[in-house]
């Protein structure tokens, strides 16, 4: 990870440690207390004179209990219907991250073709400056020899001219 | 890309710990109880306030109900600002929990805008995300989206979020950054609220512009005087084409400017 990105992480690692982490547990504990003293209210307000008791469980007992739970399983369904929406999206993403390697693969593969066809024709293009090379010794040596022909002909020349 | 989700992730579950009160002239029934709640950052006073609502309303006769406002010691707190931009703003400097007073009558015409139902600040929100489209890519990506794509973008769920956020944050390689960096300078120091103005990514040379360079070049004062970084310490500035990553609230060094990246 580049520099500034470890710097605004610890930055902000560093103000929820002051700001949210400090007051999170409490918030919550008290959320917890108040959805119960609501419950607990409600419970008390509908049944506030008419209390029976059976086995040592009071009405009020078994509603309260009645009502915990209800609120409980609706937090928990509320919990499955995020996870699934969770799932989802990771799906979504997998599927998108599959996407970039599929195109990133085609990509390699095109540079590697690029690369193949830019090899041979520098394999052509040795062998070319090879083959020429040899074409200019040749055509060197065919010239010193002519060269010298050249010399030996005005050679004789100058012989021919004297007599 | 996957880096910028984890600081993304990191700016989205900012939380501000915070206590409500009715202000107390309003108090008509009987006493209210304050009310706390852990206020995420990144979202809408008005949009996470309904239990605050709720627990106030019945300390007030229903004749004396009007539009609810929130005030931070005397100063209207304007719900069209993200909250963790209000809270930087007024009250960086308070003991937590953040205290803010609730109102339900004498609504501060001059200093806000009515805000009547939620659908108010989704379309808000999407007009900041379209304006920042077009100047990252004239529009382009957010015109292409459909409208179920924009309601994801308005979920409170970050994965939902971020799945279509990344489409707004991509640009083609050979274009080298966005057009534009969207941003806002939030002051409160000024007469003017904010300062707003075109940023490329890159210079005419072809260096990448940090928010460093942003900040020099539209309020300097944040880099020069108070909040210069100090003599031997390091100061990491982000480039500012993943500054436009973070559509989150952020605070400059300055203190009493907020940057915040739309």
């Amino acid at each position: 990870m580049e520099n500034w990105r470890c710097h605004v992480r610890a930055e902000l690692i560093r103000r929820d440690g002051s700001q949210k982490d400090p007051y999170a547990g409490v918030f919550r504990s008290l959320f917890q207390l108040q959805d119960q003293c609501e419950i607990r209210q409600h419970i008390w307000e509908d049944v506030q004179s008419q209390s029976l008791e059976q086995d040592g469980i009071t009405f009020v007992d078994l509603h309260r209990w009645l009502r915990e739970s209800e609120h409980l399983s609706k937090k928990l369904s509320q919990t499955v219907s995020d996870l699934t929406c969770v799932l989802y999206f990771k799906e979504a993403e997998i599927q998108y991250w599959q996407s970039q390697v599929c195109r990133y693969r085609q990509e390699a593969l095109s540079l590697a073709r690029g690369s193949n066809t830019m090899r041979a024709t520098l394999n052509q293009l040795e062998f070319t400056v090879e083959r020429q090379a040899k074409e200019l010794a040749a055509l060197q040596k065919e010239h010193t020899r002519l060269r010298e022909g050249m010399v030996e002909a005005w050679k004789e020349k100058g012989e021919l001219l004297q007599r | 890309m996957a880096d910028d989700k984890d600081v993304l992730r990191d700016v989205w579950f900012g939380r501000i710990p915070t206590c409500f009160a009715l202000y107390q002239d309003e108090v008509t029934e009987k006493e209210a109880e304050p009310f706390y709640l852990l206020l995420p950052r990144v979202s809408y006073l008005t949009l996470v306030t309904d239990k605050v609502k709720k627990h106030f309303l019945k300390a007030v006769k229903p004749e004396d109900v009007e539009e609810i406002w929130f005030e931070y010691e005397g100063t209207p707190l304007k719900w069209h600002y993200p909250i963790g931009v209000l809270f930087d703003l007024h009250a960086s400097n308070t003991v937590l929990p953040w205290s803010i007073t609730v109102h339900f009558k004498n609504f501060p015409e001059r200093d806000l805008l009515h805000c009547l139902s939620n659908s108010v600040i989704e379309a808000h929100f999407m007009s900041c995300i379209k304006e920042a489209d077009a100047l990252k890519h004239k529009s382009q990506v957010i015109n292409d989206m459909q409208k179920k794509d924009h309601k994801q973008l308005w979920m409170d769920k970050f994965d939902q979020f971020w799945a279509m956020n990344r489409k707004l944050m991509e640009y083609p390689t050979e274009e080298g950054g966005f057009r534009y960096i969207p941003f806002r300078i939030y002051q409160t120091m000024s007469d003017r609220p904010f300062i707003q103005k075109l940023f490329r990514p890159v210079s005419p040379e072809g260096h990448t512009h940090t928010l460093g360079g942003l900040l020099k070049e539209m309020y300097p004062a944040a880099i020069t005087h108070d909040a210069g970084p100090k003599q031997g310490s390091v100061c990491y500035f982000p480039p500012a084409s993943s500054l436009a990553c973070m559509p989150g609230p952020r605070l400059c060094a300055a203190g009493r400017a907020v940057l915040r990246c739309q």
